[in-house]
C-alpha cells in the first residue's frame, strides 16, 4: 500500500492518568452524532460501566477497571474508539472501497458504498466497526472521527468535551508531547507510546499508568495489517498468468503428443496391429 | 394436459426424497425471507463479536473447495491429458456451478445489501480479498455455466453452440483452472488479516497456498464420492477405475499439504499453539483424521482399489476439509468466553442450500445428460443442427431411487 | 470558594475532604490535574474510593462524619511537631489573643451549656480585653489562656491512634496524609482544601468546615494562590442565589434578615453591625447601615425615604428558623394551603422525604415551575397512595431553561458571568423573570384592591420596561445600584442615575440604590461588567481580571492581603497574588483586599476584613455549637462517641425517627455520580444519560457480600427507621468495612438520584435519611446514617 504522510495527520493523544472517567466524552459523541441510547440494566462490567461494548449506537466508549492490585484499589478507565490507523484494515479488505483514510486523520465510511460483507469488522483489529444488527438492509457504523467537524476547524466532539485527557492534534506533534511527558513523569506512567507503531500506527495514541493489558487494550501487531493480504494478494496476476500459461502449454504439449500418437496409432491401424488399452494401475 | 398438470404429475411421480429435498428448499427459503423482514440480528446469532457465522463459514468458504473438483478435474484431464477420467468431468462441471451459484446465493443473502452486490464491479479495491474472490467467483461460475451449456445444448440438440462450446473448451478449462487457483487461495488470504485475532494452530503466511492445495484435494474427494453414489442410488454405471486411477493422485496431493501444512506450522509461526485445549483437539483430530489418515489410505493400493474404502478415505478428507475451513474462520477465532453457534435459520438457511444443491444435481441428472458422456460417442463435426443425439435420454429413465435408500450428507 | 477554579493550578497539596470533584465539578478537576503536572500532591479523603480518588496520590478513608477527629487529628500534629508558619499564625489569626478565664471546655460540653434547650450561652466565649478595649495578647503564644494553647490543648486528645479509632482510617493513610499536608507550613508551600457536601451534610456541618478554616490558618494556607479552603458550589448558580439571599436568614449580600425585635432600622442597625475598638481593624460590616439602607431604596425607591425608615417596617421579620427542614415539619402538620415549587423536587432530594411526599397530601394547591414533570409535581402519583384520595390543584408551569434566557450566573469562584440566550423556550415554556414578573404586577393589582396590608406590594419599585420578558439589563444595573440625586461622595461628583462604581460609594442617607451591595461595581457607568471577555492575563497567575467580573470588587483572591508578609513581600514569591510596590507604593497583582499599606507600616489594616477583630479566627465565638470543632457522632451512629460522653452535637435537639438500637446496624452515606443530576429530573429522562446509570444501586463492600450471599447486580431492599427501598447490589472493593473503637463497621454507599417518576426509576434514598440538620445552617444530614441490608426486593 503506498505510504502516506501521517505525520502531519490529526491524531488523538488520550492521556488515561488524566481521565475521570466522567463519560462526557461518550455523551458528547452520541449527541453530534445523533446516536439513540442503549437499553441498559445496572451496570455492564465493572464500576459504572455501560453499556457492554461499542455498537451501531455507540461509537466510543469508557470501559472501567474497578478491582485491587497488591490490596490497592485500582479504578480506571479505558476510552475505546476507532484508532483512525495510519494504513487502515479496515479500508484494505473492503471490496468496494467504503472506507477511506482522510488526509485530514480520520478513516471515514461512505456508507452509500457498502455492500454490507462485514468483512472490514473482521479485518479491524480493535475491534471497532460494528453492523445495524437490527435493520432489514445494514449498514456499518463506527466513529467518523467527527469529520465533519475537523474539515469546519471544529475539534471532534468528544474532545472538546473532555477537560483534560483529549488532546487533538498534528500526530507528529502529538506523539513528541506523550514522549516528553513519560520523560518528565517517568513515575506516573507505563513507558510506551499507545499507538505509535500499534498496527503501522494510528491516529488515536495513548498514555496510561496501569499495564495495557490491564485496561483491556488489545495486543495488535506492529506491521500495518494490510500488508499481511498484500503479500499474498500482490501476486494474484503473477499467479494468473503462471497458473493459465503454465496449463495452456501444458495442455498444448499433452494435445500434440495425443495428436502424435492418434497418428501414429491411425498409422498403426492401417498396419493393423491396434495395442489394447490395459487399466494402467 | 396443461403444462401445471404435467409438472404436477411429474413432482408427484418424484422419490420422497426428493419431496424431502423440496420440502427443505422451501423452508430454507422461507427463512431467507425473514432474515430480511426481521434483520440480521433477530434471525441470526450474529452480533459484533462474530460478524461471520455459519453462513459465511459454510456456505462460502467450506463450498467454493467443495465444488472444486470442477476445475481440477478439468485440469487433470484435458491440461494433463489422462484423457480417461473424461466421463467424470460432467457430473464435476454441474457440481461445481450449482456449488458456485449457491455460494453466491448464500453470500447475497449474508450480505447486508445485497442489492448493491454489483457495487463490488463498481468501486474496485484491488487490495480487498474479497474483492478479488468477488471477481473470480463472477468470472468462475461464468465458465462453469458455458461448460454447463454442453449438455445443455447436447439434450436439445443445439449443434452449432455444442460445436462452439467444444471449441472454447480448452480455454475454458485453461481459464478456469486460473481462476479457481486465484479465489480457492485468496479465501486463505481473507484471514491473513486477522492475525491477531485467528489462533496461532491455524494463521500462517501460508493460509493461501494451503487453502488452494486442500481445495484439489477436496475437489477430487468430491468426485469419488459422488461417482461412487450416483453408481450406488442413481443406477449409474460404476466407474470404480476411474475413480482409482484418481485416488492415485490423491496421495501426491495429501503428502504436499501436510507437508506444507507442517512446514508453515513449526518455521512460519509463533507460539503459543497448544494454550486452549479445544483448540488443540480440533486441530489434531483436523490434521490427523481429516489429512493424514487418509494420505495413509490413499497410499495403500489394497484401499483404493476397494470402492467402499476409497469412498471411506475421500469421505475423511472432505471432513478435514470443512473442519479446516470452520477451524479457521470460526473456532480458531472464538473467544472462549463468548460462544457463537448458529440459530435456527441460519442452519435451516444451510440445509437449505444443501438440500438445494442434492435438489438439483438430481434434477439435472434426470434431465439432461451428464452421464456416461463419452465424449467420443458425439460427434462434434456435423453442423447439424437436426441430428439428434441420444445419449442422456436414458438417464431419464434409469434416474431412480431403490426404495428406502436415502442419500445421506455426500454432496 | 476563597480562591477561584483556576486558582487550584498553583496549589502543591491538594486535599479533597467531602467532596468528590472528579465526579462532581468535572471541570476543576482540569486544575487539579495542572497543579499535579507541576507537582502537587493529591489526597482523598473519603468514605468510597471514588473517581477523585482514582487519581490521588494519597486515599484516606474515613467513616461518613468523622471529619473533625480526622482533622482534629491533623491539627494535633501541627501544632505537636510545630509545623505551623508562626509568623502569619501570630501576625494573622487570634491564635495570640487571651480568652476569657471562664471559658471551659468538660467532656464534650464547652461553658455555657442550656441542655434542656440544646443551646449555649456565649458569654464565656469571649477574649479577655484590656484597658485600651482591644483585646489582650501573648505574641509568644506561651500564656495557657491564649487561643493557640487552649487549641492545643484541645487537640493534644486527637492523637493518632485515637483518631484512627474513630474514624476507622488505616494509621499509615493518615500519617501519609498528615506529613504531607503539614510540609505546606512552610512560607513557599501552599495547600488548597476543596470540600462540599460530604463535609457540610453532617449536625456538626459548619464545624466541619471550620476544622479545615483552621488547619488552613495554622499553616498559612489562606489568601494565597494555590490555597484558601474552597467550597465546592453545587446547583450551578447556587452561589448566586445564596449572594441573593435564597436562605431564610439572609438579605442579598449576606444581610441579617431582621428578627421580630428588630423594632426599627436604627435598632436593626445596632444588632447587626458589628463593633470593634482596633483602629487597625477594618470591620467591613461596619459598613452594613449604608447597605441595608441602600437595598431598602432599591426595593421601594422613592416610597422608601430617611423619614419612614426607608420602609423598613415592610420588611418582614423572622422569629424562628425557616429552615427546609422546619417548612417541611410544618408542612406535615398541614401548616400549608398552598406550595410553590420552583426548580426544586424536594420528594426526592429533601431528608425523609416519605414523609414530605405525605405532607404534600394536606395542600391545596400546588405551583410547580420545573423543566420536568418532577416527582414533587406528580406526588399523586407516587407508589402506595390512591389520586383518587389526594384533593390537591397542581399547576405546573414549564420554565425555560438556562440556555433559553439571558442573565447571570455566579460560579464557586463568586465569577458573575453574563450567560445569553441561546435558543427559545419550547412550546409554553417561559423564563423565572416571565414567571416571578407577572406574579408581581399581578398581585400588585390585587393587592391594591383587597390587600390587608398591601404598601409592601404597591410600593415595590419595579420597573423592567414593558416587554413580555422584565428587561434584565434593568435587573442588573438595580442590583449594582444608582444615585438617587446628585451627590458628592469622597470628593467625586456623581449625577442623579449614574451607576454606583463599587459599594464604597453607597450611602446611609438615600441618596444610592444597591439591590446587592456585594455586586455594587458589577455595572458601572462603564457597563456591565459581567458580559467582558477578556483574556488578558498580565500577571500570569490566571487572574483574568477583565473576564467577567467577580465579587467583592473583582477581587480573585479573597483574603489576599494574609499572601505578604508584613512588609507586603509574598509569602511564595514565586506564585504572588499581591504585592508592594516600594516606589509606586502600590500593591501589584490582584485587587488588593483593601489597599491599605503593608502591615508594617502605619496606617495599615489587617487582612481578614470581614472579622470584627481583623484577624483570622482559630477561636470562633460566633458559632452555636462550640469556638473549637470537637468531635461528636451523627445523630444516628454504630459506636459510642470515643472523645466523651456526650454522644451528638449538643446543640442539635434530637430529633424522632431516630434509632440508634442497632437494628439497623450499617453506615448509610448518599453521593453523587457524574452521570445524574440531583433529583435526576435533569437527567433520569434523557435517555443518553439513564443509558449510562440506569437504576438505582448500592455500593456494598466484597465482605458485606460475601456473608450475605450478594452477588454484583442483586437485587436487596435497604431500609431504615423512616423507610425501605429497592436497589441493586453492587459489590466493589471501593468501599470496605472499617475497624471503628473495637468493632468491624459496614458501611454502605447510596445515589441519591432516583425517584419514581421519569424515563429511569428506581428507589429515592431519600426515603432513608435523617430529617435533622446542622446546629448552625440546619443542612439535613444526608450523609450519616442508620440503615440495614437484606437480600432480595421490597416484595420479596
Ligand atoms: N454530576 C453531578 N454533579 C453535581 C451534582 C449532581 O447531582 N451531579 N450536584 C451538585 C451539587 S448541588 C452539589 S451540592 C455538589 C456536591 O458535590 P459533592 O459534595 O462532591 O457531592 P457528594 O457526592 O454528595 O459528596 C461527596 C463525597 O463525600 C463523601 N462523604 C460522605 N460522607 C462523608 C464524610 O463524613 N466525610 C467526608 N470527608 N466525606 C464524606 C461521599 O462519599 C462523596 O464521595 O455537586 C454538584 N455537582
Ligand atoms: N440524600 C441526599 N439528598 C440531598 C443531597 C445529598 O447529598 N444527599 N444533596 C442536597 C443538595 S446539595 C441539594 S442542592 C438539593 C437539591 O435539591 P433540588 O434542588 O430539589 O434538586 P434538583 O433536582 O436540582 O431540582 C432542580 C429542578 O429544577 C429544574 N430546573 C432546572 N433549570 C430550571 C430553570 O431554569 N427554571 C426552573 N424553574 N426550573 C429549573 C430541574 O428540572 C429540577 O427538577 O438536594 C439535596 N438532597
Ligand atoms: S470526557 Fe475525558 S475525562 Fe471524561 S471519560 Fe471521556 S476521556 Fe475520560
Ligand atoms: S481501528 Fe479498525 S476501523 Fe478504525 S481505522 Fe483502524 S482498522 Fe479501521
Ligand atoms: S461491510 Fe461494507 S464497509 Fe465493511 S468491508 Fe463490507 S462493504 Fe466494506
Ligand atoms: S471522534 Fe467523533 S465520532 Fe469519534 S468518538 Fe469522538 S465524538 Fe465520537
Ligand atoms: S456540568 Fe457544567 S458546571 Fe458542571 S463541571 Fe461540567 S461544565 Fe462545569
Ligand atoms: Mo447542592
Amino acid at each position: 500500500m503506498s505510504k502516506a504522510d501521517t505525520s502531519k495527520n490529526n491524531a488523538f493523544l488520550i492521556d488515561m492518568t488524566k481521565c475521570t472517567g466522567c463519560r462526557g466524552c461518550q455523551v458528547a459523541c452520541k449527541q453530534w452524532n445523533q446516536l439513540e441510547a442503549e437499553e441498559t440494566e445496572f451496570f455492564s462490567g465493572e464500576g459504572y460501566q455501560n453499556p457492554p461494548a461499542m455498537s451501531e449506537y455507540t461509537f466510543t466508549r469508557i470501559k472501567f477497571r474497578d478491582y485491587q492490585k497488591n490490596g490497592q484499589n485500582e479504578f480506571a478507565f479505558y476510552k475505546e474508539m476507532c484508532m483512525h490507523c495510519n494504513e487502515p484494515a479496515c479500508a484494505s479488505v473492503c471490496p468496494v472501497g467504503a472506507f477511506e483514510k482522510t488526509a485530514e486523520g480520520p478513516v471515514i465510511y461512505k456508507a452509500e458504498r457498502c455492500i454490507g460483507c462485514r468483512f472490514c469488522m473482521i479485518a479491524c483489529p480493535f475491534g471497532v466497526p460494528k453492523y445495524e444488527w437490527s435493520k432489514g438492509l445494514p449498514l456499518v457504523k463506527k466513529c467518523t472521527g467527527c469529520y465533519s467537524r475537523i474539515k469546519e476547524g471544529l475539534q471532534p466532539a468528544c474532545a472538546t468535551a473532555c477537560a483534560m485527557a483529549i488532546g487533538y492534534g498534528p500526530r507528529d506533534e502529538m506523539i513528541k508531547l506523550a514522549e516528553q511527558r513519560l520523560a518528565r513523569y517517568p513515575d506516573r506512567y507505563i513507558n510506551k507510546v499507545y499507538g505509535k507503531e500499534e498496527a503501522g500506527g494510528t491516529s488515536v495514541i495513548y498514555l496510561t499508568s496501569l499495564p495495557f493489558d490491564e485496561l483491556g487494550f488489545k495486543a495488535v501487531t506492529l506491521r500495518p495489517l494490510p500488508g499481511y493480504t498484500w503479500q499474498a494478494l500482490r501476486l494474484v496476476p503473477g499467479v494468473f498468468l503462471s497458473v493459465g500459461g503454465g496449463l495452456s502449454a501444458f495442455s498444448w504439449i499433452t494435445h500434440r503428443r495425443d495428436r502424435l500418437k492418434n497418428e501414429k496409432q491411425a498409422e498403426l491401424a492401417e498396419q493393423g496391429s491396434v495395442p489394447s488399452k490395459e487399466e494402467q494401475e | 394436459m396443461t403444462a401445471a398438470r404435467r409438472i404436477t404429475n411429474e413432482v408427484k411421480s418424484f422419490h420422497p426424497f426428493i419431496k424431502l429435498l423440496m420440502l427443505l428448499v422451501g423452508v430454507g427459503v422461507v427463512a431467507s425471507l425473514l432474515r430480511f423482514v426481521y434483520g440480521l440480528g433477530a434471525t441470526t446469532n450474529l452480533n459484533d463479536t462474530y460478524p461471520w457465522g455459519l453462513w459465511i463459514s459454510f456456505d462460502v468458504v467450506t463450498a467454493v473447495p467443495l465444488a472444486a473438483g470442477a476445475f481440477t478435474l478439468g485440469a487433470i484431464v484435458h491440461c494433463f491429458g489422462i484423457k480417461k477420467l473424461e466421463p467424470l468431468v460432467r457430473p464435476a462441471i454441474v457440481t461445481g456451478f450449482l456449488g458456485y451459484s449457491l455460494v453466491s446465493i448464500g453470500l447475497l443473502l449474508d450480505l447486508g445489501q445485497p442489492q448493491r452486490g454489483w457495487h463490488v464491479f463498481r468501486y474496485w479495491n484491488v487490495h480487498s480479498p474479497m474483492f478479488e474472490v468477488s471477481m473470480c467467483v463472477a468470472a468462475y461460475t461464468t465458465v462453469l455455466f458455458l461448460e454447463f451449456l454442453s449438455p445443455v445444448c447436447e439434450k436439445f440438440g443445439l449443434h452449432l453452440p455444442l460445436r462452439l462450446l467444444r471449441w472454447i473448451e480448452m480455454p475454458l478449462v485453461v481459464a478456469a483452472a486460473a481462476i479457481s487457483t486465484l479465489h480457492q487461495s485468496t479465501l486463505g488470504t481473507f484471514f491473513l488479516i486477522a492475525v491477531d485475532k485467528l489462533h496461532n494452530l491455524w494463521y500462517n503466511p501460508l493460509l493461501p497456498l494451503l487453502f488452494w492445495i486442500s481445495a484439489i484435494c477436496t475437489g477430487m474427494c468430491i468426485i469419488i464420492i459422488e461417482a461412487s453414489a450416483c453408481h450406488k442410488w442413481m443406477g449409474q454405471p460404476n466407474e470404480g477405475t476411474l475413480l482409482r486411477t484418481l485416488a492415485k493422485i490423491m496421495p501426491w496431493t495429501l503428502g504436499l499439504y501436510i507437508f506444507v501444512r507442517l512446514f508453515s506450522l513449526f518455521a512460519l509461526s509463533d507460539g503459543p499453539f497448544f494454550d486452549r485445549p479445544v483448540l488443540t483437539l480440533l486441530f489434531f483430530i483436523e490434521l490427523g483424521f481429516g489429512f493424514i489418515l487418509p494420505f495413509f489410505m490413499f497410499a495403500q493400493k489394497s484401499i483404493r482399489k476397494n470402492d467402499r474404502r476409497r469412498v471411506i478415505a475421500a469421505c475423511l478428507v472432505v471432513f478435514g476439509l470443512v473442519l479446516n475451513r470452520f477451524n479457521v474462520s470460526m473456532f480458531g477465532m472464538m473467544d472462549p468466553n463468548q460462544i457463537y453457534y448458529p440459530s435456527l435459520i441460519e442452519t435451516l438457511v444451510t440445509i437449505g442450500i444443501i438440500a438445494g444443491h442434492i435438489l438439483f444435481f438430481v434434477l439435472i441428472a434426470r434431465y439432461f445428460p451428464i452421464f456416461e458422456h463419452h465424449p467420443e460417442t458425439v460427434d462434434y463435426s456435423l453442423p447439424d443442427q437436426f441430428r439428434k443425439i441420444d445419449s442422456g435420454e436414458k438417464s431419464l429413465e434409469t434416474g431412480t431411487f431403490p426404495e428406502g435408500e436415502t442419500v445421506t450428507g455426500a454432496r | 470558594m476563597t480562591n477561584h477554579w483556576i486558582d487550584i493550578q498553583h496549589a502543591d497539596v491538594i486535599m479533597c475532604i467531602g467532596s468528590n470533584p472528579a465526579e462532581n465539578h468535572p471541570i476543576s478537576f482540569k486544575y487539579v490535574e495542572q497543579a499535579m503536572d507541576n507537582g502537587a500532591k493529591l489526597i482523598s479523603v473519603d468514605p468510597r474510593y471514588t473517581r477523585t480518588s482514582s487519581k490521588a496520590d494519597t486515599y484516606a478513608q474515613l467513616r461518613p462524619g468523622t471529619d473533625i477527629a480526622f482533622i482534629g487529628g491533623l491539627i494535633n500534629y501541627v501544632l505537636k511537631n510545630g509545623l505551623f508558619h508562626r509568623e502569619y499564625v501570630v501576625n494573622y489569626t487570634n491564635a495570640a489573643f487571651l480568652v476569657s478565664e471562664d471559658f471551659d471546655f468538660n467532656d464534650g460540653i464547652f461553658s455555657g451549656y442550656d441542655a434542656e434547650n440544646f443551646r449555649y450561652g456565649k458569654d464565656t466565649w469571649a477574649y479577655q480585653i484590656g484597658a485600651d478595649g482591644l483585646p489582650l495578647r501573648d505574641d509568644r503564644l506561651e500564656h495557657p489562656r491564649s487561643v493557640y494553647q487552649l487549641m492545643k490543648q484541645h487537640y493534644a486528645r486527637y492523637t493518632p491512634e485515637k483518631v484512627c479509632e474513630i474514624t476507622g482510617t488505616a494509621i499509615q493513610d493518615f500519617m501519609a496524609v498528615a506529613r504531607t499536608f503539614a510540609a505546606t507550613g512552610k512560607p513557599g508551600k501552599v495547600a488548597t482544601i476543596m470540600y462540599a457536601m460530604g463535609t457540610t451534610q453532617h449536625t456538626h456541618g459548619t464545624q466541619n468546615v471550620r476544622s479545615y478554616a483552621m488547619l488552613q490558618l495554622l499553616l498559612g494556607n489562606i489568601g494565597l494562590a494555590g490555597g484558601g479552603i474552597n467550597a465546592l458550589r453545587g446547583e450551578s448558580n447556587v452561589q448566586g442565589s445564596t449572594d441573593y439571599a435564597i436562605l431564610y436568614h439572609i438579605l442579598p449580600g449576606y444581610l441579617k434578615v431582621p428578627t421580630f425585635d428588630n423594632k426599627d432600622l436604627a435598632t436593626y442597625n445596632a444588632k447587626w453591625t458589628p463593633q470593634t475598638n482596633d483602629q487597625q481593624s477594618a470591620n467591613w460590616w461596619s459598613n452594613t447601615p449604608k447597605y441595608m439602607a441602600s437595598l431598602l431604596k432599591a426595593y421601594w425607591g422613592d416610597a422608601a425615604t430617611e423619614k419612614n425608615d426607608f420602609c423598613y417596617d415592610y420588611l418582614p421579620k423572622r422569629s424562628g428558623n425557616y429552615s427546609f427542614i422546619k417548612l417541611m415539619e410544618r408542612l406535615q402538620g398541614g401548616g400549608f394551603e398552598g406550595l410553590v415549587c420552583m426548580g426544586t423536587n424536594p420528594i426526592v432530594g429533601g431528608p425523609d422525604a416519605g414523609a414530605i411526599a405525605n405532607g404534600l397530601d394536606n395542600l391545596k394547591w400546588m405551583v410547580a415551575a420545573d423543566l420536568w414533570e418532577t416527582e414533587t409535581s406528580v406526588f399523586w402519583r407516587r407508589p402506595g397512595v390512591d389520586p383518587q384520595n389526594i384533593s390537591t390543584e397542581v399547576f405546573l408551569l414549564p420554565a425555560a431553561s438556562s440556555v433559553e434566557k439571558e442573565g447571570s450566573i455566579s460560579n464557586s469562584g463568586r465569577w458573575a458571568q453574563w450567560r445569553y440566550k441561546a435558543v427559545a423556550p419550547p412550546g409554553d415554556a417561559e423564563s423565572d423573570a416571565f414567571i416571578v414578573d407577572q406574579w408581581v404586577k399581578n398581585l400588585k393589582q390585587l393587592y391594591a384592591k383587597e390587600g390587608v396590608f398591601p404598601a409592601p406590594l404597591t410600593d415595590l419599585a419595579w420597573n423592567y420596561g414593558d416587554g413580555h420578558e422584565p428587561d434584565i439589563d434593568l435587573v442588573a444595573r438595580e442590583c449594582n445600584g444608582q444615585f438617587t440625586r446628585d451627590v458628592v461622595i469622597k470628593g467625586k461628583a456623581f449625577k442623579k442615575g449614574q451607576q454606583v462604581p463599587s459599594f464604597a460609594y453607597l450611602q446611609a442617607d438615600g441618596s444610592t440604590t444597591s439591590g446587592n451591595w456585594l455586586y455594587c461595581n458589577s455595572y458601572t457607568e462603564k457597563g456591565n461588567m459581567m458580559q467582558r471577555r477578556g483574556l488578558d492575563d498580565p500577571s500570569g497567575m490566571g487572574f483574568y481580571h477583565n473576564w467577567s467580573w467577580c465579587w467583592p470588587v473583582n477581587r480573585r483572591v479573597l483574603y489576599n492581603r494574609a499572601s505578604v508578609d508584613l512588609n507586603g513581600r509574598p509569602w511564595n514569591p514565586k506564585k504572588p497574588v499581591i504585592s508592594w510596590n516600594k516606589l509606586t507604593r502600590k500593591w501589584e497583582g490582584d485587587v488588593p483586599d483593601g489597599g491599605w499599606v503593608p502591615m508594617s507600616e502605619d496606617g495599615t489594616k489587617s487582612p481578614f476584613i470581614m472579622i470584627a477583630e481583623g484577624y483570622g479566627r482559630l477561636f470562633a465565638a460566633g458559632l452555636a455549637d462550640g469556638p473549637l470543632p470537637e468531635h461528636y457522632e451523627p445523630m444516628e451512629s454504630p459506636v459510642a462517641n470515643a472523645m466523651t460522653s456526650q454522644q451528638s452535637n449538643p446543640a442539635v435537639a434530637i430529633p424522632g425517627k431516630i434509632d440508634n438500637s442497632g437494628r439497623y446496624p450499617y453506615v448509610g452515606t448518599t453521593y453523587r455520580v457524574s452521570e445524574h443530576w440531583q433529583a435526576g429530573a435533569m437527567t433520569r429522562n434523557l435517555p443518553w444519560l439513564v443509558e449510562l446509570v440506569p437504576d438505582m444501586f448500592v455500593e456494598i463492600s466484597e465482605e458485606m457480600a460475601a456473608w450475605k450471599g450478594l452477588k454484583n447486580g442483586d437485587l436487596v431492599t435497604v431500609s431504615s427507621e423512616r423507610g425501605s427501598i429497592e436497589a441493586r447490589a453492587l459489590v466493589t472493593a471501593r468501599i470496605k468495612p472499617l475497624r471503628v473503637s473495637g468493632k468491624l463497621v459496614e458501611q454502605v454507599g447510596l445515589p441519591w438520584h432516583f425517584g419514581f417518576n421519569g424515563l429511569a426509576t428506581g428507589g429515592s434514598a431519600n426515603m432513608l435519611t435523617t430529617a435533622v440538620g446542622c446546629a448552625n445552617t440546619t443542612i439535613p444530614e444526608y450523609k450519616a446514617f442508620l440503615c440495614n441490608i437484606e437480600k432480595g426486593g421490597i416484595q420479596s
